[in-house]
């Protein structure tokens, strides 16, 4: 039998909403992921963490996380944007992006989606199928999913 | 001799009269025929001119001369006179059209403006060469009418043309505005009104989990029952998007099974509940011209209803169907289950109206809403028949489907 090993890499949560982050860890808890996470306040900070720049210019290049939770509804740089940046750099157009958000409008699917989104994800209103649904994510990204190799 | 030339002279005399004769009744018909002429001139609004090509010599009309205001003492005005009368804009095209005439014997029409003693007036003018090579003449001929009142209500419907297409382009921005506002009301409503009961649920459910020995029994329920109106809250806030969502949308014309579309949304619902007891039974063969998106929504929702309706019986059955009523084909959805008191069969359609308890059976009041919605931007109509306790029908027509 094959064990398969979870993807060590941290989990970058971009999320402005404390209520939100709290939750989402807790999720993240509930479903036992022990991967270090990384919350982002806004777009600008997500991307500063990803290109080591700013207050994270001393970070380890090399790590690169294994999923990036990122909401489209952020101060700043809206999600739709971090999403069109980390697809034009090199450094990062591989990353696995699973857009979590509040909104199920038409507009916002497709433009993850041609932004190559890897999935899309509406949180849900009850908390049970919030807790179930980040467990979904972590079964399927950090345990299922082959990432790319490095490069 | 003498009285041969007595005869003669009588003969020339005879002639002389009898031609005389003739001349005065040929004169009396020419007077006759131009005072007609000036007659058919002044009701017609229209004046001639004629001009002998060789020598230049000008003939103008009284209605002419009334067109242009001129005195018909003073004769036809000269080229240089005429000329100045005719708009400076219009000039080069009158001079284009006597070159015109003069190249070939065609019909030459022209609209131009002059200044009638200071007054801008519209004319339109056709003239023609004509050339009689039997006689031996060589004529332009032409006929003028005075068009200013015709252009003016010409220019006025075509005004009133242009400021309706202003005021539909001036509506329809409005409109456009009106629907982005609505894009971004609802695009706020599906994202901000979610957000914070996510963390009223979300931390309800953390107070039971962590802190639930904490609390007594009540104190439990209470925190289930934020719960549950929390969820209700973010239900209604998704089947209002969905609302929304009817009106907003693109409609498509196409062919559209409905058979095939009520089949699948029953599939769903015994999916959903297999233990459920429910005769099924769908027309085959059921077509209709329409949004294939919102038209299984209108399934979707009436026989979610039917199946919903009929939960408090141990044995169902729920049927979609169509019959000829008024020599229009009806669509119809019908259970055997709860029906409803036809006294308030007037508020099942409307937004938020319920005519049963949530505690009897759950539901958010807009479903139908929806259900009329789409029937109505298909051009059809809906209604329902029912009585308590013995089962709802409800009907609808998509005219869309005739039509084609």
């Amino acid at each position: 039998m094959q064990v398969v090993q979870p993807t060590r890499g941290p989990i970058l949560l971009v999320e402005d909403n404390p209520d939100d982050v709290a939750l989402t860890l807790r999720a993240f808890r509930k479903n036992n992921i022990a991967n270090p996470i990384i919350v982002a306040r806004d777009g600008a900070e997500a991307l500063e963490w990803l290109f080591c720049e700013g207050p994270f210019a001393d970070r380890d290049a090399s790590e690169a996380p294994s999923v990036i939770l990122l909401d489209l509804k952020l101060p700043r740089l809206s999600g739709l944007e971090v999403l069109e940046r980390i697809r034009a750099d090199e450094r990062t157009k591989l990353h696995r992006v699973v857009i979590l958000t509040s909104s199920k409008e038409e507009d916002d699917l497709t433009a993850s989606y041609r932004l190559q989104a890897n999935s899309y994800i509406r949180k849900p209103v009850d908390f049970d199928e919030f807790i179930h649904a980040v467990g979904q994510i972590g079964l399927y990204w950090l345990i299922l999913n082959q990432p790319p190799p490095r490069v | 001799m003498l009285r041969s030339l007595a005869l003669l002279a009588t003969a020339v005399a005879v002639r002389f009269v009898v031609r005389s004769g003739r001349r005065r009744r040929r004169h009396a018909r020419v007077e006759h025929l131009l005072t007609t002429l000036e007659h058919a001139e002044e009701l017609a609004g229209v004046g001639f001119w004629e001009m002998d090509v060789r020598s230049g010599a000008l003939k103008w009309s009284e209605g002419l001369h009334a067109i242009y205001g001129t005195d018909p003492a003073s004769g036809a005005p000269d080229r240089v006179a005429f000329f100045e009368m005719v708009h400076p804009d219009d000039r080069r095209a009158m001079r284009d059209v006597f070159r015109r005439l003069s190249a070939s014997e065609t019909v030459v029409d022209i609209t131009f403006r002059i200044f009638r003693r200071g007054e801008l007036r519209w004319l339109q003018a056709r003239a023609e060469r004509k050339v009689d090579r039997r006689l031996g003449t060589d004529h332009f001929l032409g006929v003028t009418r005075d068009i200013t009142e015709e252009h003016r209500k010409t220019e006025e419907i075509e005004s009133h043309a242009h400021e309706l297409e202003e005021e539909v382009r001036r509506r329809t921005a409005q409109l456009d505005a009106t629907n982005r506002e609505l894009e971004a009301f609802s695009y706020s409503v599906s994202h901000d009104l979610r957000t914070p009961l996510r963390s009223i649920d979300g931390f309800s459910q953390a107070l039971l989990e962590d802190y639930g020995d904490k609390f007594d029994a009540d104190g439990r329920d209470y925190l289930q029952r934020v719960r549950a109106a929390t969820q209700r809250m973010g239900r209604l806030i998704d089947d209002l998007l969905a609302l929304s969502r009817v009106s907003r949308s693109e409609m498509q014309a196409r062919p559209v099974d409905l058979s095939a579309l009520a089949q699948q949304a029953l599939q769903e619902l015994r999916e959903q509940q297999p233990e459920r007891q429910v005769e099924c039974v769908v027309a085959p063969g059921l077509t209709a011209t329409g949004d294939p998106t919102l038209l299984g929504m209108v399934l979707h929702n009436l026989l979610g209803n039917a199946w919903k309706y009929t939960s408090r019986h141990s044995t169902a059955r729920v049927e979609f169907g169509a019959r000829e009523e008024n020599g229009q084909r009806e669509f119809f959805v019908r259970d055997d289950g709860a029906g409803f008191d036809p006294a308030h069969a007037g508020k099942l359609f409307a937004v938020f109206q319920r005519l049963h308890r949530v505690d009897e059976f759950e539901g958010t009041g807009v479903g139908l809403a929806t259900v009329a919605r789409i029937v109505h931007r298909h051009g059809g109509d809906v209604r329902a028949e029912g009585a308590v306790e013995r089962g709802a029908t409800f009907y609808f027509t998509l005219p869309g489907e005739r039509a084609r």
